[in-house]
């Protein structure tokens, strides 16, 4: 499987979509603007990109990057869509042109604290409203020793085994 | 018949209704049907399978809290499920039992440092049997109903003494 | 499914189908006087009572009153304790008797934070977490993670360490599929598949110890290779298995498959259209009964599988059925692989020298194995340090998931509890 940019570049330059398309070690990455990614998307789509492989988010440190999986088994190719937007931003949905994006796009919105506009069901999917943090930000800590400390068990006891573990 | 054997035939026996009870309730131990997670593989489907067999301790699993008297947490409990297993346990019928099957339901397990997971099952219900384990083999879970017949027998003896010391 | 239903009274002409316009003529219908016969049906049942109102899109019901006698949608919580055991999945359905009018799922009850306790996890440790996600195909999770892993730190894995990993990879998909089919035959009500399925699982269970130390949380695929050698006892354990084994899959397949009532159970039931399929991102068996034969294995291969001799079955009728004869056909073809794994087993090492703390450079890397539910995709994201900077696991049960919203409209309770079996959905990797 050879990755060739043409069929992806075409698909973009057709749409008028402004987006640079690179061969990086992931594979076949584009990189429109947000505001881009719904028409670029139903232009993949267009372009037989048949299937929405994954969708989610990463926490850049600086704004959130959506990555947008599609394949396309005709050509045999996959191809990565990587669109950046500020933390506590809108994300369109692109349901109607991906329906797996359904699901994925509720989980990077609660995870990341992100609002979703143009989805049919917008509400928190693997959340409870009493924890109501966007957990996968980098900001939001997991728990410390202090914690999980339960009596019987001494902070010491528990660094000594860490560096143990750490030199051995 | 064969029990005739033991007692002697037309024989009558002589027992304290808390005992034969007692005897009743150690002997057929039916747990919910409630597997959250991977230990339910282990502990409810593998314990009670052919190999492991908990029917020969009177043990079998039902579908409804309303009829079962043990509960297995097996799995771990998040925020959102801890209110659904307030709810199962305050649906089983008195007497009733808990057991914390593996390292998740008993502290919080390898997922303890995610502030979603809930720190051990035993802030949510009271727990009799705790079992070590990620998740624990099949024969630690028969043995954890092992001791919890040698729990019920042993409160059961202590609220006859009990009595016998008041009269 | 507009057959199902009873069919409607003929409405008389004016009466529209806008639901205030029905209440308006209805309230005009004065009750007779007690003087006329009370046991015409037309007396005490007036005109109109038993149209079925079209409710607007969503999950509520319109209230009516006690005096009027209408039937309702009933909105009815399945999960996330019922016993079925798919895990703790929560489908509320709004029903009208029997049938399903809308579903959805309701899930989060075993979200553990895998992909963010990752962050904090060395390369080696990260493994214990993906074991414990898909929990009944933790190898295929942790060969996705390692195959990741070695894209972006550029290592090798010798040719057996490959040929090992292909041979727990069949093994324990063997072991998921004996889950699933004894827990589809207990849906339907049969106790004893259940147990017949253990007793194999059994069997796979001592083999995988003996490979890996462990019956469930393997820890054994590792980036590099594999973490120990295969022992030499283990070898008469297989051939024993790949002996007894084939002809009990065809007494068990008899037991359920060839059931009248199984068959008039999933038959014609959960139809998923090809194109549907493809656009919920659908993986897999159930991607595979729509006759469309995507197998990670042949397309994009890993591990041992380009040099190795298989077919993939490809089924026709895009439903239950066809999901259940694809996956005991799976089985099938795994018990040739596994003898053909073992019969050309290499020699040399189970691992590439790796260090003991892996660095690997910063980049990103997408590796997917076929897991027994289809494409398992672990995204790794590294920045150079000794923990990833983001792992996203692209599990296939979450895909299969998102359609039953789709696919439980128009079908009865029962059917949508046979749906929901025949997708071989694990709460573990879809709520991670």
């Amino acid at each position: 499987m050879q990755p060739d940019a043409s069929a992806l570049s075409a698909a973009l330059r057709n749409a008028g979509i402004d987006a640079p398309v690179a061969e990086e070690r992931l594979g076949l990455v584009a990189r429109p603007a947000i505001a881009d990614t719904p028409s670029a998307l139903r232009a993949l789509h267009a372009a037989d990109y048949e299937m929405l492989v994954d969708l989610f988010g990463i926490d850049t440190g600086e704004d959130i990057e959506i990555t947008y999986h599609v394949r396309s088994f005709t050509r045999d190719e996959d191809a990565y869509l990587k669109a950046n937007l500020p933390y506590d931003a809108m994300l369109t949905s692109v349901w109607d042109v991906y329906p797996a994006a359904l699901y994925p796009e509720r989980e990077a919105a609660e995870m990341f604290g992100l609002r979703l506009v143009g989805h049919p069901n917008p509400k928190r999917l693997l959340t409870s409203d009493e924890f109501n943090v966007p957990v996968l930000r980098k900001s939001v800590p997991i728990r410390t020793d202090i914690e999980l400390e339960r009596p019987g068990i001494s902070r010491e006891h528990l660094k000594a085994a860490e560096e143990a573990n750490d030199n051995g | 018949m064969a029990l005739d054997r033991l007692t002697g035939e037309h024989s009558i026996a002589f027992i304290r209704s808390e005992q034969l009870f007692d005897y009743g309730r150690r002997n057929s131990l039916w747990y919910m049907a409630f597997g959250i997670a991977c230990c339910a593989i282990e502990g409810l489907m593998h314990a009670g399978g052919p190999r492991f067999d908990y029917d020969r301790f009177g043990i079998f699993h039902r579908g409804s809290p309303r009829q079962t008297d043990v509960m297995i947490v097996a799995g771990t409990v998040n925020k959102k499920m801890a209110h659904v297993v307030k709810k199962l346990y305050d649906q089983m019928p008195e007497p009733k039992w808990v057991i914390a099957m593996g390292a998740c339901a008993s502290t919080g397990g390898p997922f303890r440092e995610y502030p979603n997971v809930v720190l051990g099952v035993d802030k949510i219900v009271p727990v009799d049997v705790y079992v070590p384990g990620c998740p624990p083999r099949p024969e630690s879970m028969q043995y954890a109903f092992m001791q919890l017949q040698e729990k019920i027998k042993q409160r059961t003896e202590e609220r006859l003494a009990a009595r016998r010391e008041r009269a | 499914m507009a057959n199902r239903r009873p069919a409607a009274k003929k409405q008389p002409a004016g009466k529209s189908a806008q639901p205030k316009q029905a209440a308006q003529s209805k309230q005009s219908m004065q009750p007779k006087p007690a003087a006329a016969n009370p046991h015409l049906l037309g007396e005490i049942l007036p005109e109109g009572a038993y149209e079925v109102e079209v409710l607007p899109k969503g999950l509520h019901r319109v209230p009516r009153g006690v005096d009027e006698l209408a039937t309702e949608h009933l909105i009815m919580n399945m999960g996330p304790q019922h016993p079925s055991t798919h895990g703790v999945l929560h489908l509320l359905l709004e029903i009208d008797g029997e049938e399903v009018i809308t579903g959805e799922a309701n899930i989060g009850y075993l979200h553990r934070g895998i992909e963010k306790l990752a962050e904090h996890r060395r390369y080696n440790q990260v493994g214990t977490l993906l074991d414990r996600s898909d929990y009944l195909s933790g190898l295929h999770s942790e060969l996705a993670f390692s195959m990741a892993v070695e894209q972006l730190a550029e290592i090798e894995v010798p040719r057996k360490a490959n040929w090992i990993r292909s041979l727990v990879s069949e093994l324990n998909r063997i072991a998921s599929h004996l889950v699933w089919m004894g827990t589809f035959g207990m849906d339907a009500g049969s106790m004893p598949g259940f147990l017949y399925a253990l007793r194999e699982r059994e069997a796979l269970l001592d083999i995988l110890e003996t490979i890996t130390g462990a019956r469930m949380m393997f820890n054994y695929v590792r980036p590099g290779g594999v973490l120990m050698d295969l022992p030499p006892e283990v070898e008469p354990m297989i051939r024993a298995f790949l002996a007894d084994f084939p002809t009990k899959l065809e007494e068990y397949d008899t037991l359920i498959g060839k059931n009248e009532i199984m068959q008039a159970r999933i038959k014609g039931v959960g139809v998923i259209h090809r194109s549907t399929a493809l656009a919920f991102g659908l993986t897999g068996a159930n991607l595979r009964a729509t006759g469309f034969g995507w197998d990670v294995r042949k397309e994009r291969p890993y591990a041992a599988y380009p040099e190795l001799d298989f077919d993939i079955p490809v089924g026709e009728t895009a439903d239950c059925w066809a999901r259940y004869l694809v996956r005991m056909e799976e089985m099938r073809v795994s018990t040739k692989l596994v003898g053909q794994l073992l019969d050309g087993m290499p020699e040399g090492d189970h691992s590439a020298k790796v260090a003991k703390v892996l660095r690997p450079p910063a980049g990103e890397a997408y590796a997917a194995v076929e897991s027994p539910r289809g494409e398992m995709g672990i995204h790794l994201a590294s920045d150079g340090s000794d923990k990833p900077y983001r792992m996203r696991v692209r599990g296939p049960a979450y895909y299969a998931l998102s359609i039953i919203d789709e696919i439980l409209p128009g079908n009865l309770i029962a059917d949508a509890v046979m749906t929901a079996g025949s997708l071989d959905l694990v709460l573990g990797e879809i709520d991670r």
